[in-house]
């Protein structure tokens, strides 16, 4: 690493120096007199510095000083009560200090900077996850703060052995990404490609983990996430635990942790925190929505289009009553009314919160009753979207339902042209798929396949805790 | 070499397992009947001493030659040049089998389900799918055997379940009215399945684990055992008539009904077998593709996936032109054929390994 050496002319570093920052209203540069007779000048930007901190154990004690030559300034500086001090001596460290929120002092007579940790950006406080919240258990989500989300994981695991890596990703926005693993707990060879494969990122801008979590996977062409994204602090210190490792990115409380499984994308922490009973139920019911909501619509095409005989008489038979006067053939009907709640799904999202409830009113009652009313489409086919679309719903990690929403409706079509035979071999073409996938080397489908039996019994089933640790027996 | 995978013996033995029954359950029951009436549930007792005699050619032979699976043997053996005419003969007997293998599931899938469905779409789509798993590699398929199997079988089992009331016990008897011999002439059919355990040559260099030869026994013994309960449902469902229906197994599941609710599973039926299917032609595909890469020395096979994919699709229309053809050939020719290539020959080459070798020794 070279870059330009601060110079020992004050005047030339300023100019220097506000060449480099450019001309921001809010950087400033506050020239003063150290003792009254030394000039000094301190850059900092509003807003992002902690002004009374830098006042009060700056900027008083120096002003204050009696001068007594450039040694005693020296003496002086290195006597600051703030803890985070630090020299610099190249220009670029003192752009970057500055840029990060902290005070950087340029001294005349000095072939040095120093800068002060009096950073102080404005944080949101910490709340209740959204996107996962639980009944029972810890209701502390990460924020976008780097600082604040690893005090959130120390705070959990008081270990000396919980390391964090920093390095910088992004060429223009310079961002922290912090890597976090159990020294000891986690494979060292997982630590070094996790390592590798983040120092091989390129990118000009990252300003969410997915931007990460796209570099960073093993498979390109997959719809599956490969990596778990969470903004909960104590999912991630249990998969800490379980000696994988995390990825926390300054700006997002997305925390991303590798290597996962299909399972573990389906595990809710209340599955843990709640009685083993309950989280075994919950755990089956789960897999089974899961399932229902890839093949659920496509299955239901297939019999209406080709296997009617496979449907018990009696149901046959009111569902045809109900289908009378639909001018679509099944494959339509589905496919619209999927492509419908996609349409009302993704506009709940993105309107404001006040008039999402009217689109759920307009898209429930008006759209819903009045198609089906109107003939247009059959009450059994709103019966099975809504329920495929709940089924979707009850997968805890919003990544994996995208993925169902994905695989969806391709199998529909093939449901209804090649029927359950086109199902299957979709289903086979997915499992193919997924039994070719690999996070960070670990094969997606463990433990089921290759299956491995001490750890299956925290997949299908949850086992209680004294089963599986043998010393609380 | 392709690229080198592990599979762990009991993926192995979930692979042999699929890679047999999954057509073992279709035609088998009823020619087994044609020759041994009721005495039809022993046959596979007897056949499976081909299989066991096939798996000890196969680890005999990979003994001598560590690592290496019979095409590779065939080249060592042999020389380059007729070593490789006889791994060429192989991969071509392999390709043609399992064109044999697709038409049989073609067959069934147009006669009992899809009546109107191009024939081509079947096919097409399932030899697309053997190729994506194929070229996958080794790994993949042993996963997919594995997770695959505990499902099926416990399907199949449920439904075998529902049957049960309907059976009648006492069409077994008596027991070899004749002797031995009609239970000996019906091992001769399912003896082209057992001789099917031959593909553990493809599989064995990849097992690492020790434990091949414990799985590949626990392997032989639930195919027969499969196919000797398979068959004494047949027996005891359908007693004198077992032998006129094409699909005896798929036919008493017609009949399966659950509180008059669930009826007609077959279609539900297809559903298991297209994935037993599916793993069995992958497997004898994934013969085809490593013997061919190995007899022309190819660094990676993935780019020969597809093409032979296409020659599956060309091979399956040729080899067998219509319904009664592919009878006849299964309860006629195939023993034979595959028995042949699959138990005797392999057993010649190892009589020639071993006298070789003594040969070297006393000279």
């Amino acid at each position: 690493m070279s870059g330009t050496e601060l110079s020992v002319e004050l005047a030339h570093n300023v100019t220097a120096l506000q060449e480099r920052l450019g001309e921001s209203f809010d950087i400033v540069f506050h020239p003063f007199p150290i003792g009254g007779r030394t000039s000094a000048v301190l850059i900092y930007i509003k807003g992002l510095t902690d002004l009374n901190a830098v006042q009060l154990h700056v900027l008083k004690p120096l002003l204050l000083f009696e001068d007594s030559g450039p040694e005693s300034v020296r003496a002086r500086l290195s006597k600051i009560p703030v803890a985070e001090a630090e020299a610099l001596a190249r220009m670029e460290d003192c752009t970057e200090q500055v840029l990060t929120g902290n005070p950087v002092l340029l001294v005349d007579g000095c072939g040095e900077a120093w800068s002060f940790g009096l950073a102080k950006g404005e944080k949101r406080g910490i709340e209740e996850p959204v996107a996962e919240s639980v009944i029972r258990g810890s209701r502390e989500g990460f924020t976008e703060s780097l600082e604040v989300n690893s005090s959130l994981l120390r705070r959990k695991i008081k270990n000396p052995r919980l390391h964090m890596h920093q390095l910088q990703l992004g060429e223009q926005t310079r961002t922290p990404v912090v890597l976090v693993y159990m020294q000891g707990k986690a494979d060292e060879l997982l630590i070094r490609e996790a390592q590798t494969r983040l120092q091989r990122i390129q990118l000009d801008s990252v300003l969410e983990s997915s931007y990460i979590e796209e570099l960073i996977a093993d498979h390109r062409y997959s719809p599956f996430p490969q990596l778990l994204s969470t903004e909960r602090a104590d999912v991630t210190a249990s998969y800490l635990l379980e000696g994988r490792v995390a990825i926390m990115t300054e700006g997002t409380p997305f925390v991303l942790i590798a290597p996962i499984t299909l399972v573990s994308l389906l595990q809710a922490p209340d599955d843990y925190y709640q009685g083993y009973m309950l989280g075994t139920f919950i755990r089956i019911i789960r897999y089974l929505f899961f399932a229902l909501s890839i093949f659920l619509p496509a299955v239901y095409v297939a019999l209406l289009s080709f296997h009617q005989e496979m449907i018990p008489t009696i149901l046959l038979l009111k569902i045809a009553t109900l289908r009378e006067e639909i001018p679509f053939p099944v494959i339509v009907e589905a496919l619209m009314m999927e492509l419908m709640f996609e349409a009302l799904r993704e506009a709940g999202l993105r309107l404001p919160k006040q008039i999402g409830s009217a689109v759920s009113i307009v898209g429930a009652l008006v759209i819903g009753q009045a198609a089906v009313q109107a003939g247009l489409v059959s009450a059994p086919m709103v019966i099975i979207v809504a329920l495929t679309g709940v089924a979707s719903f009850m997968i805890p990690r919003y990544p994996l339902s995208i993925s169902t929403r994905l695989i969806r409706i391709p199998l529909i079509v093939l449901a209804g042209t090649i029927g359950l035979l086109g199902v299957i071999y979709g289903l086979l073409a997915v499992l193919i798929h997924l039994c070719g996938l690999q996070s960070f080397g670990t094969p997606y489908l463990a433990p089921l396949s290759p299956a491995s039996g001490k750890q299956l019994q925290d997949t299908v089933l949850r086992a209680p805790w004294w089963v599986r640790n043998r010393k609380s027996r | 070499m392709p690229k080198k995978g592990t599979i762990s013996s009991v993926q192995m033995a979930a692979m042999l397992y699929f890679a047999i029954m999954a057509t073992a359950i279709l035609g088998p029951p009823a020619l087994m009947y044609t020759f041994a009436q009721q005495d039809m549930w022993i046959s596979p007792i007897w056949a499976s001493f081909i299989g066991a005699f096939t798996l000890l050619l196969v680890f005999r032979l990979s003994r001598e030659y560590p690592g290496q699976t019979y095409v590779q043997i065939c080249i060592t053996v042999c020389g380059p040049v007729l070593g490789r005419v006889i791994a060429g003969v192989y991969v071509l007997f392999y390709l043609h089998v399992n064109s044999i293998i697709l038409r049989e599931f073609v067959e069934l899938v147009v006669s009992k389900f899809l009546y109107n469905t191009p024939e081509m779409v079947i096919v097409a789509g399932m030899m697309l799918l053997c190729a994506f798993a194929v070229r996958g590699g080794i790994e993949v398929l042993g996963r997919i055997s594995q997770i695959v199997l505990p499902v099926i079988l416990s399907l199949l089992f449920l439904l075998l379940f529902f049957v049960i009331p309907e059976m009648n016990l006492t069409f077994m008897l008596p027991v070899f009215e004749d002797g031995l011999l009609p239970s000996l002439k019906g091992a001769i059919p399912p003896a082209t399945w057992f001789s099917e355990f031959f593909l553990l040559t493809f599989l064995l260099p990849f097992v690492r684990d020790g434990k091949a030869g414990k799985w590949s026994a626990i392997s032989l013994g639930a195919v027969m055992l499969s196919m000797v309960i398979v068959n004494i449902f047949v027996i005891s469902l359908f007693g004198p008539v077992s032998g006129s229906f094409g699909y005896p197994v798929m036919t008493f599941i017609e009949y399966i009904s659950i509180s008059n609710f669930l009826e007609h599973l077959e279609a539900f039926v297809m559903m298991i077998w297209v994935v037993g299917a599916f793993v069995k032609i992958s497997v004898f595909f994934y013969g085809v593709v490593l013997g061919t890469a190995q007899t022309f020395k190819l660094k990676d096979y993935r780019p020969i996936v597809l093409p032979l994919a296409g020659l599956h699709i060309v091979f399956n229309y040729w080899s067998i032109k219509n319904a009664s053809m592919l009878v006849y050939y299964l309860q006629k020719l195939d023993p034979f054929y595959l028995v042949t290539f699959q138990t005797l020959l392999p057993l010649v080459m190892l009589i020639v390994v071993k006298a070789r070798k003594n040969w070297r020794k006393q000279g």
